[in-house]
């Protein structure tokens, strides 16, 4: 019973995103460097989501939708600085910007959906 | 072809979405903090496994936050990583054991040599000393847990994916990928990693490693700014900057110089990166090679002592108890601890005497290197003072801690000589570097970890190892660590050249006494993960927070205390005892100061 007196019980000593989060990163390191498409778009997804899951777990974020905005749109700008190096480097970056892109556009219509179609719970009708 | 392949690795990515997602609903109730809009989410709505309990078996691992879990984690990887970096060097020295290539092939050797180095730097040495961190400094502070513990958890996390990318050459080459592991070595010379020409050193191999190294940066900066926050802010009111415990107060340090050090390496590599995709010239114009050199080493040399630091707590923490006494001259060691710690940022370019740098800067370096002579000496007389006429017990944390003695003075003084630039200049990039850092990195990191191993083991375990296979280890690593490496120091004088996968027939005798020493090395070693695996499934349990008889001594520290009253509980099975305050009964190495004798 005494995990440990003096050390709190009250927190959560378990948490499914860490794993994730650790896993979204070298995958999406990966896509880009390697102009792997797919592997950076889910690689970026998973990242992404798993951050979101952290905020809302530890109730930095009450919702989804607000960190899922931020986050498309700081994407939004990595590729849209991609696409402006473009022209400067020996080997193409487009493909790796419209990756980004396409993670940006999943999750922005993820939150588009989660709007329209997720009911909101927790507020008296 | 191509096309194919973009298919399946999307339906690949699509399959391991998926399954995150099916495997995240069935652990985790998303109702309970979705659109929740604002409002609070009561207790009752969240999933029942989080809050009372840890999840069991497997899941336990890989959710955890508490920082004792997350602090076995790191020991367990960190072992992992010692044996396959063990093994690797193993291999490299039976190939030495002849002049010429008999055993493996010059190529396989370079690919060795560098994950060896990166291996036992990045992740063993920096890995193991997080174990000894999460699981101690929370305890011995009195703090909860760690400030960020699911920070601490991303950052145990980053580090498996880290050394299969670092590792990644040695598995693509079998499976026909095309390309092989780095053999750039761990310092990553340009214009060799820099993929100039056909791109000999490793091809892709290389951008793994690149990567793999960031990641590992990665964690060790979240580490670092956790372990921070954590001595800062999570401290028990007992528990001033005036009584801190020695370990933690290396741990500030170390952290501090990782949050300098870390992330000009993570630029470095970045840029390196750069030059070899996406034909960037950082380090491929006049000068680049020295810009590689002065960033790299501006992180290497630090990363020395953000390996060393650590271990010099734990043997500044493990050591008196055994004398009996507390650490003498407490302050001074902090004080050495923090002028290392700044000073080990002001003699990088005592790496490169030989590159034709401008003679005066080389000169200010060779001040400052010669300088941290200073305080490295103060601890290692405090050590020795701390031991005069104390009431010795020679177990076996005890003897490793003496061997990190032993050997950190022949490791110090060789390295001395190689800071003054005229003697630097006839042993640089010879076996006598290597064999003084060796006695470095093995003889006293190492040693260092494993007295810590031993010393906590009870604690961690709540069993304890087997004496008599813990002192056979540490005879065979001691007799191992100076057969080899003193062979290596002759070799050097000898003037045999490091990094060769064979060598001139003279240096045959010299380099067969070498490869012994690392056999007996490598026997030691078995010993000590067969004692460590058999003792924790089986080994005599501990009936009492006291293992070690410290409260005979009067240095029974918080974290034996912690585990007293874990005994105690567990005994009364839940029972309403009193909680002892730490404050009462603290005993750090800090504060208060003892004549016992």
């Amino acid at each position: 019973m005494d995990e440990s007196p003096g050390l709190s019980d009250q927190y959560r000593k378990a948490s499914p995103w860490p794993v994730f989060v650790a896993l979204g990163l070298p995958l999406s390191e990966i896509g880009l460097v390697f102009d792997l498409f797919p592997i950076a778009v889910g690689g970026l997804l998973l990242f992404c989501g798993s951050i979101v899951g952290l905020l809302l777990e530890s109730e930095y974020a009450t919702t989804m939708w607000k960190p899922l905005i931020v986050m498309s749109g700081l994407l939004g700008v990595f590729g849209g600085l991609l696409i402006v190096a473009d022209g400067t480097t020996d080997v193409t970056l487009l493909t790796r910007a419209y990756a980004t892109f396409a993670a940006a556009i999943v999750m922005a219509l993820g939150v588009v959906a989660g709007k329209l179609f997720v009911p909101k719970r927790g507020i008296p009708t | 072809m191509a096309i194919n392949a973009q298919i399946a690795l999307t339906v690949f990515m699509g399959v391991l979405l998926i399954a995150v997602i099916a495997w995240l609903t069935r652990i985790e109730d998303w109702r309970s903090y979705s659109a929740s809009a604002g409002g609070v989410v009561s207790q009752g709505e969240r999933s029942e496994y989080i809050e009372q309990e840890k999840p069991a078996g497997i899941v336990r691992w890989l959710t955890t936050v508490d920082h004792k879990d997350i602090g076995i984690l790191y020991g367990a990887y960190g072992l992992f990583a010692f044996a396959v970096g063990g093994l690797m060097v193993a291999a490299m020295r039976i190939e030495l054991a002849t002049p010429n290539t008999t055993f493996i092939e010059p190529a396989v050797y370079n690919s060795l040599l560098t994950s060896h180095g990166i291996t036992m730097l990045f992740l063993f040495g920096t890995p193991i000393i997080a174990a000894f961190a999460n699981y101690l400094v929370p305890l011995i502070i009195g703090a909860d847990d760690m400030a960020f513990p699911r920070i601490n958890a991303i950052a145990f996390w980053l580090l498996p994916p880290s050394a299969i990318m670092i590792w990644a050459g040695f598995f693509a080459q079998p499976l026909g990928l095309g390309f092989g592991p780095a053999q750039t070595a761990w310092t990553m010379y340009t214009p060799l990693s820099a993929g100039v020409g056909n791109d000999p050193a490793g091809g892709a191999g290389i951008d793994l490693m690149l990567l793999g190294l960031h990641l590992s940066g990665v964690a060790a900066t979240m580490g670092a700014i956790n372990f921070i926050a954590t001595i800062f802010t999570q401290r028990d009111e007992n528990v001033s900057w005036a009584n801190l415990d020695i370990f933690s107060w290396t741990i500030l340090t170390q952290s501090g110089l990782i949050l300098f050090a870390f992330p000009l390496l993570g630029s470095a590599l970045l840029m390196l990166l750069a030059d070899r995709k996406f034909g960037t010239t950082f380090f491929l114009t006049d000068g680049g090679n020295m810009l590689w050199q002065h960033l790299f080493w501006f992180f290497g040399h630090p990363e020395v002592y953000i390996l060393v630091l650590p271990m010099m707590g734990i043997v500044s923490y493990v050591l008196p108890r055994f004398a009996g006494r507390q650490l003498f001259g407490f302050k001074f060691v902090v004080y050495s601890t923090l002028a290392i710690g700044v000073l080990s940022f002001g003699v990088w370019a005592h790496h490169m005497f030989a590159t034709g740098m401008d003679p005066r800067l080389r000169a200010s370096f060779m001040a400052v290197s010669l300088a941290i002579a200073i305080p490295s000496a103060v601890k290692t007389f405090n050590w020795i003072t701390t031991l005069w006429n104390g009431r010795l017990r020679l177990t076996t944390p005890m003897l490793f801690c003496i061997g990190f003695v032993s050997n950190f003075i022949i490791g110090g003084v060789t390295g001395v000589f190689l800071a003054s630039i005229p003697v630097d200049l006839v042993l640089h990039d010879t076996y006598y570097v290597v064999g003084h850092f060796h006695y470095i990195v093995m003889g006293a990191i190492a040693f260092a970890g494993f007295a810590g191993i031993y010393y906590w083991f009870p604690l961690v375990t709540r069993r304890m190892y087997q004496a008599t296979l813990g002192k056979a280890h540490f005879a065979l690593s001691f007799i191992g660590t100076n057969i080899t490496f003193f062979a290596m120091i002759l070799l050097g004088y000898g003037g045999m050249p490091r990094r060769y996968a064979t060598y001139l027939p003279q240096f045959f005798t010299l380099n067969a006494i070498a490869t012994v020493g690392a056999m007996i090395l490598l026997v030691g070693q078995i010993i000590f993960v067969w004692n460590l695996v058999t003792s924790w499934l089986g080994g005599k349990r501990i009936e009492s927070g006291d293992p070690w008889n410290l409260k005979e001594d009067g240095v029974h520290t918080v974290e034996w205390q912690w585990l007293d009253r874990r005994i105690e509980t567990a005994l009364t099975d839940g029972g309403d005892e009193e909680p002892i305050a730490d404050g009462g009964e603290v005993r750090t190495d800090g504060g208060t100061e003892s004549d016992d004798d």
